[in-house]
């Protein structure tokens, strides 16, 4: 583990968060700077948020978890657009 | 004037449960009919269909769906449909489904999509067996929903996909990924089709505006995207609903 470049540790947390089957998320940002990792997008629910967090962790455990990830659960209707 | 609610990638899971119904809770007040455009599972399992099934039943206006790659994930996808069908949300997958709404009759012509990219960078159906498959399945669908589209008899005519027809919605994603976001084939066909309005979603960092080379408005409607539980687009503002409509379409 020791000496894994970055790149290969991002591509292998977005691998474990597509397939983990807590978390079957395959959009969200993963970024690895300054040691730590930031989460970032949008998931449904803040259970979603915490189980992607605890993946990650098991997934990179000598790393920090930055979790910036939104929930979309209370999102509100939206305006309406004439289109034709 | 018809009033299109449409949302996509909702990804429901055992989490979901109230959530996703409470999002549509004065949906009959705002539109008139809802279009999902694909991905209403995390991780496509029967259970998740059950689940999202239930949390889209008798909601007070029509429902139809297409499914997209997540909901194949546990290649449960058949299942998934049956229970959508089940409690009323017809699923689209080459296959078209008129409405009547207040006497206009709004047609939907539907189909999950696939990738391979966009014109001058577009995969070739060449090579291995593998790339032949990828591109065919995507040719497949759209030849099928250009039949379904072109079939429609209908004053308004609306293509729900859950792959990106274009690159502009796209525009937010990461350049190297286009091809696994959708393919120039599906709006080709669209464009031979000819439409009003095409929904799509699947591209989470895209953004919602875009036209298809013909000129058709396009629509991305993944939620991270419109950043809304739906959103609400009027189409046929010009259209004069009933028989005579349809004699002057048929006679263009």
């Amino acid at each position: 583990m020791t000496g894994e470049q970055p790149e290969y540790v991002v591509a292998r947390i977005q691998q474990a968060l597509a397939t983990d089957p807590r978390t079957g998320e395959l959009e969200l940002d993963v970024r690895i700077a300054g040691g730590r990792v930031f989460l970032a997008g949008a998931v449904a629910t803040s259970e979603r948020r915490e189980a992607v967090e605890q993946v990650v962790r098991e997934t990179a455990p000598e790393l920090d978890v930055h979790n910036e990830l939104s929930v979309t659960e209370d999102l509100p209707p939206g305006p309406s657009e004439s289109v034709s | 004037m018809t009033r299109v609610a449409a949302v996509g990638d909702l990804h429901a899971g055992p989490d979901s449960v109230g959530t996703i119904r409470s999002r549509f809770e004065d949906l009959p007040q705002r539109a008139d009919v809802l279009l999902l455009a694909g991905d209403l599972t995390r991780r496509g399992t029967e259970e998740e269909g059950r689940i999202v099934a239930g949390e889209l039943r008798d909601l007070g206006v029509p429902v139809a769906a297409v499914l997209g790659n997540h909901d194949h994930h546990s290649g449960q996808e058949d299942r998934i449909r049956e229970h959508l069908e089940a409690a009323g949300v017809r699923v689209l997958e080459r296959e078209g489904l008129v409405l009547d709404i207040d006497g206009t009759r709004l047609g939907v012509a539907g189909t999950k999509g696939f990738g391979g990219g966009f014109a001058g960078a577009s995969a070739s159906a060449f090579g291995e067996d593998q790339m032949k498959a990828f591109i065919g399945h995507t040719e497949t669908l759209a030849a099928g929903l250009e039949e379904a589209l072109t079939n429609l008899r209908a004053d308004v005519r609306i293509a729900l996909l859950h792959y990106a027809p274009v690159d502009a919605t796209l525009a937010g994603e990461r350049l190297e990924i286009f091809p696994f976001l959708g393919s120039y084939l599906l709006a080709e066909a669209i464009d031979r089709a000819g439409a009003d309005l095409v929904i799509h979603g699947h591209a989470h960092r895209g953004k919602e505006k875009g036209v298809t080379a013909g000129g058709i408005t396009v629509r991305n409607v993944a939620e991270t995207v419109i950043r809304h539980a739906y959103k609400v687009y009027r189409v046929g503002d010009g259209v004069r609903p009933g028989p005579e409509a349809e004699a002057a379409r048929l006679a263009e």
